[in-house]
């Protein structure tokens, strides 16, 4: 089975290919490893860790109707989705769920897990002028300060209920890191400001992780966070990677 | 996460009334405030000036009241909205 995890404020829609809309990385997967695709819609304003645990009893709940036995469970998630991918593992591991036993592969996409600089700004900046002496100056803080407790949960990339340890990645999986940037040129200044536009190629990576072992990264110069949803170059990259 | 009904259409709507009669009524009261204290410093200025002082407060006070009036009556059409809405996303029986 591949399922697919879309973003903040994104639909399913997000992964069908541009010139065709019916084909998804899930479906090409699909063809190729003869499994199942199956996508998650899901209310990207709640916290991550809320959408983690409610992904992680649907997931419990699938497999175990499912018409037969799950072998390999591949999950890859855009940008919020491969958060909550990591949110899922860990609430579905504490509470005993049969299929974290089916994982065989995590797949984060443009995933912020050290948090998107966009995020942190907004936080930074309405925290600021919450603090300035003119209301005109307060009510901008309070408008940028208008933002769902998923979005707040991108400023430093949780997963997990405040004052929750960092959880491990999930063991006995591959976990596969895809980053994106604007520029073609690697080190083109504006890839090391702006990264894939909202989320910074180290962030991607979860530098500031400890303990993380990935089995593979990949980073596509020239493709920005929305078009990581449906590149045919990080298409050609999961294959490779997944079958 | 990821439900589907019939007739959903009707509360879609009802969904779309209700976040646009509060987005009115907190957008209004947010330019109030926002309208108010930029007035003020025009009429902080107003108000040093030895010329204009006596009327500069005056002319606050009305210019406030005024202000007041209709940024509050277009709030208060947003909670119309919003409180319609509500009846017509309650469960039904």
């Amino acid at each position: 089975m591949v399922l697919l995890i879309h973003g903040l404020t994104e639909l399913e829609s997000v992964w069908s290919y541009r010139d065709d809309p019916n084909s998804t990385y899930a479906t090409e997967l699909a063809a190729e490893l003869d499994a199942t695709p199956v996508m998650l819609r899901y209310n990207s304003g709640l916290p991550i860790h809320r959408n983690g645990g409610l992904l992680a009893q649907e997931l419990e709940t699938l497999l175990a109707h499912w018409p037969v036995p799950v072998e390999n469970l591949i999950l890859i998630g855009h940008s919020m989705g491969g958060l909550m991918i990591r949110s899922a593992c860990h609430i579905g591991r504490q509470m005993g769920h049969q299929w974290c036993r089916c994982v065989g592969s995590c797949v984060y996409i443009g995933s912020p897990h050290d948090g998107s600089w966009l995020a942190r700004g907004a936080h930074w900046a309405a925290a600021n002028l919450a603090l300035m002496p003119r209301d005109y100056l307060r009510v901008a803080g309070e408008f940028i300060d208008l933002r769902s407790d998923g979005i707040r949960n991108l400023s430093c990339g949780e997963v997990t209920p405040p004052d929750f340890e960092e959880p491990p990645l999930l063991p006995g999986v591959d976990h596969y890191v895809v980053s994106g940037l604007l520029g073609r040129s690697r080190r083109h200044p504006v890839n090391t400001l702006f990264g894939d536009a909202l989320v910074q190629e180290p962030s991607a990576r979860g530098d500031e992780r400890s303990g993380w072992v990935l089995a593979a990264i990949a980073n596509f110069p020239g493709i920005h966070h929305v078009r990581l949803a449906h590149d045919p170059k990080v298409a050609h990259q999961l294959k490779e990677w997944l079958t | 996460m990821t439900t589907q009904a019939n007739g959903s259409s009707t509360r879609w709507w009802f969904g779309m009334a209700d976040l646009a009669g509060v987005s009115l009524e907190e957008a209004a009261l947010g330019l109030e405030r926002v309208h108010l204290s930029i007035a003020d410093e025009t009429f902080n200025v107003l108000r040093a000036v030895p010329v204009t002082r006596p009327v500069s407060e005056p002319v606050r006070l009305m210019h406030h009241g005024i202000s007041r009036l209709s940024y509050r009556s277009v709030a208060l059409l947003g909670r119309g909205v919003n409180a319609a809405a509500a009846i017509g996303l309650q469960p039904r029986c």
